[in-house]
């Protein structure tokens, strides 16, 4: 188990941040050549103060008409969006690793809080999982990726989670915490958590042609 | 006046070795002293001195107690009994390191180099073991 610790901290995480990096660069310029070949015309019509202003609403709960629709799910949706970034990045035991072994520190949440936040991260993973196969409308859209990609992220926090707790045993959990937060990392290029990079470019597309061409909100 | 000396002497001696003792083993010591740190975010690592080093073969105070030299670690120096948060503060003077960043670095490190002992936050921020 030692080894494949030492594995998951050293080369795999080299290798995790890498195919994060570098596969998010290729598909953003991969889609930015599909979208200029397939629909060229909207370069005429797109529109940086359409974008922000829709940007603003949609960033904003309850700022957009599709957030109004369904309230439950749009705040689900804004607190584990929040926490998903929030508690890995200002997490003791992350900060800890580079603080030791490259000497870079930033303050951190307190270990209570933190540890909230993470659990509310895992509940809210089992609710979008309940919704991805009970909810008729979004089961229609569902594919096997979206159940294995949100359950990978509900992984990586609850392994972390018991981790932190001590509960069963700390090498394995650990190292099992390590290695999904390494997959959900490389996943994000090349699975629907892609979003993460193409959602601000969708909607400003959206934004720009509702602003520029058919004079309405899209919000 | 001389007869008398030198059994104090002796009995100077005595009582020296004994201050002394702690210096030489830690047979008490359980946990890693976590008096430098003014808030406590964890339970100090458990640690008892004497079963960590007879486990892993360690006969040289050196090979944690160093010295500094020029702002540099220097292996050579024993500082056994002084400690660590003499020069290790929690907050990390300009050059040095700090305290946690000491720590960290010299259990988990070593560790990681040896591939043996704890690596992971819970298997040593624990309670002691009953």
């Amino acid at each position: 188990m030692h080894a494949l610790y030492d594995l998951a901290v050293g080369p795999l995480a080299w290798l995790a941040f890498g195919v994060f990096i570098i596969g998010s660069i290729y598909r953003l310029l991969a889609m930015r050549a599909l979208a200029l070949k397939k629909d060229g015309a909207f370069m005429t019509y797109i529109s940086w103060p359409h974008a922000i202003k829709s940007l603003v609403h949609w960033f904003t709960p309850f700022g957009a008409l599709g957030w109004k629709e369904n309230p439950g799910v749009t705040i689900a949706t804004f607190v584990f969006h929040i926490c998903l970034f929030l508690v890995p990045i200002f997490l003791m035991g992350h900060i800890v690793l580079f603080d030791t072994f490259r000497g870079w520190s930033w303050p951190a949440l307190p270990d209570g809080v933190a540890d909230a936040l993470a659990i509310v991260v895992v509940l809210i993973c089992a609710y979008f999982l309940w919704r991805r196969l009970s909810v008729p409308e979004v089961r229609f859209l569902t594919t096997p990726q979206d159940v294995f990609v949100v359950s990978l992220v509900g992984l990586t926090f609850l392994t972390g989670v018991l981790a932190y707790h001590r509960i069963g045993d700390n090498l394995v959990l650990t190292t099992l915490h390590i290695l999904c937060g390494e997959a959900m990392l490389a996943a994000i290029p090349f699975t629907r958590l892609s979003h993460m990079l193409f959602a601000v470019f969708s909607r400003g597309y959206i934004a720009s042609e509702f602003g520029s061409v058919r004079f309405a909100k899209d919000w | 006046m001389k007869q008398r000396t030198i059994p104090f002497a002796l009995a100077a001696l005595v009582v020296a070795c004994f201050l002394a003792m702690p210096a030489l083993g830690q047979q008490d010591m359980k946990t890693i002293p976590d008096e430098g740190f003014k808030t406590k975010t964890r339970l100090p690592a458990v640690f008892n001195h004497d079963e960590h080093n007879e486990k892993a073969g360690i006969a040289e105070c050196t090979a944690c107690h160093h010295g500094e030299k020029d702002g540099k670690r220097d292996p050579e120096a024993d500082t056994s009994g002084i400690p660590c948060s003499d020069c290790h503060s929690a907050v990390a003077k300009p050059g040095r390191t700090s305290l946690m960043r000491a720590f960290h670095k010299q259990c988990m490190g070593c560790h990681m180099d040896q591939k043996k002992g704890p690596v992971t936050c819970g298997d040593c921020h624990k309670p002691l073991p009953k």
